[in-house]
């Protein structure tokens, strides 16, 4: 028995350690290379999961339904409770919305004398969540909208009232998108009422963290946190959140975006921030022009007649 | 007894993607979208370390390489490095599992606690060499930890409902070439 085993190993075990040196050899290449050129890998990822996480959505509606009702119905026992709550809650929002209402009308009449148009860019697409990063080191949704729909990378994420990410991939149907929460997003982003600029930074927390602020003191907690449009990521103005300050002292941003429901995401479609990069020709001539400038044809004509 | 007939070892050989498949199908629903504290175990790994031990012949190399790699990219994981890790510690086990044929449970336990330690830590040491930022050290440990308590329900679950048993001495020989 014991020399037919040794028989044995004599040629399939060389055999079987080349296998296994090849296979080695090839995940430690596809880790290499994902490290070297991390785009073109995290491309092909999205296109895998592209193939693999729509064939799943079948089974996937159901179970996180069923999931979701469990936890709907745990939360019925304290229903009585959370009753009392939302009527006090609703008696606030009443008095809210009446100030809403009235800043509303207030705000259409201004916009109307002062002749200001909304930026009609800003239109959306709204994606449905299919999936999350499943792992807790990378917080990230794939949504079942992609190319295929015109959505880009960088594009901004929203749920009803907050910024809830960027998408960072995208595939012919899915597109992922990169929580604010994950440890590799940053956003810039703007305090109001104070005007300081900061970078809002994710490092796998519930809140992330304001990193880079101009002058600590002029910030309070319950500031209003915005995006600045620097940087061309994201349009100006999208709410973050509120500023709140954890017990070691930082300052953090509690999020507006409902994360621990994301259903429904809206994806800003952005063309980019238009800048001034000429210095004017009316005040300076261009280089090279001659001077002074020839009439515009059009003006001619309108001027004779 | 187990089952050493080819069409078993083909039959297992289906049903270990499948099972990865469902896991990462249990990972990817949407439930938890807010950061937690700990992170859950790795099933996949325990569920391979398990099978090693028990039935090398239901887990060629190809196979648990596809499978690994197939998790990393799913999973948002670097891709490979994982992959590559488990695949050494698959075959670290298989190759003591000829040893242990005969051992207690705890002697088993042991083993594949140490190769799932190796796997995590060798990854975050290679991750901090290549200079990829991490997650924080108590979510590693955590996920680290709660595999390695997984293990044994990993080994019940394999050994009652897939039937994937320890093969005897005799039943080894009787296997033969295809061990």
């Amino acid at each position: 028995m014991a020399r037919d085993r040794s028989h044995r190993d004599d040629y399939t075990g060389p055999l079987k350690r080349l296998l296994t040196g090849i296979a080695c050899l090839l995940l430690a290449s596809v880790f290499i290379v994902w490290r070297i050129d991390s785009p073109r890998v995290e491309r092909f990822r999205a296109q895998v999961l592209d193939r693999i996480v729509p064939n799943m959505d079948w089974a996937m509606a159901p179970v996180t339904g069923a999931a979701n009702l469990v936890r709907d119905f745990q939360s019925y026992q304290r229903l009585a409770e959370q009753n009392r709550e939302l009527r006090s809650e609703l008696r606030q929002m009443q008095a809210w919305k009446e100030a809403a209402l009235q800043l509303e009308q207030e705000n259409a009449r201004l916009l109307d004398l002062n002749n200001v148009r909304l930026d009609p860019k800003l239109t959306y697409v709204t994606g449905v969540v299919m999936a999350d990063s499943g792992s807790p080191f990378r917080q990230s949704v794939l949504l079942n909208v992609g190319a295929r729909d015109g959505i880009r990378d960088g594009w901004a994420a929203m749920d009803g009232l907050g910024l809830v990410g960027r998408i960072s991939g995208t595939g012919k149907s899915t597109a992922r998108v990169l929580l604010l929460t994950d440890a590799a997003s940053a956003v810039p982003a703007v305090i109001q009422p104070s005007q300081q600029t900061a970078l809002i930074k994710g490092d796998n927390t519930g809140a992330p963290l304001i990193d880079f602020l101009e002058n600590r003191d002029m910030v309070r907690p319950g500031d209003r946190v915005l995006t600045s449009g620097d940087g061309e990521v994201f349009p100006a103005g999208l709410l973050i959140g509120q500023v709140a300050e954890d017990p070691q002292g930082r300052l953090r941003v509690r999020l507006s975006a409902d994360y621990e429901r994301l259903e429904f995401l809206r994806i800003l479609r952005h063309h980019g921030n238009e800048t001034v990069r000429d210095p004017g020709a009316l005040v300076v001539p261009a280089p090279g022009a001659t001077w002074p400038r020839p009439r515009p044809e059009g003006l001619t004509e309108a001027g004779d007649g | 007894m187990a089952d050493t007939s080819p069409a078993r070892t083909w039959v297992m050989r289906a049903v270990f993607p499948a099972l990865a498949l469902a896991l990462i199908f249990f990972h990817l629903l949407p439930l938890d979208t807010v950061p937690r504290r700990m992170a859950p175990p790795d099933l996949l790994l325990a569920f391979a370390f398990a099978w090693c031990f028990r039935r090398p012949d239901f887990l060629p190399v190809p196979l648990l390489a596809a499978t690994f790699l197939l998790a990393d990219l799913a999973l948002q994981r670097p891709p490979g490095l994982q992959a590559l890790l488990a695949l050494l510690g698959c075959e670290y086990i298989k190759s003591r599992a000829l040893h242990l044929r005969d051992t207690s449970f705890a002697g088993e336990w042991m083993s594949a606690g140490g190769a799932i330690t190796a796997v995590f830590l060798v990854q975050r040491l290679l991750l901090g060499l290549a200079g990829v930022p991490q997650a924080q050290l108590s979510l590693t440990v955590s996920a680290l930890l709660l595999t390695i308590l997984a293990y044994p329900l990993a080994v019940a679950a394999s050994q009652s409902l897939l039937r994937v048993r320890r093969l005897t001495s005799a039943e080894a020989e009787a296997m033969g070439d295809r061990l």
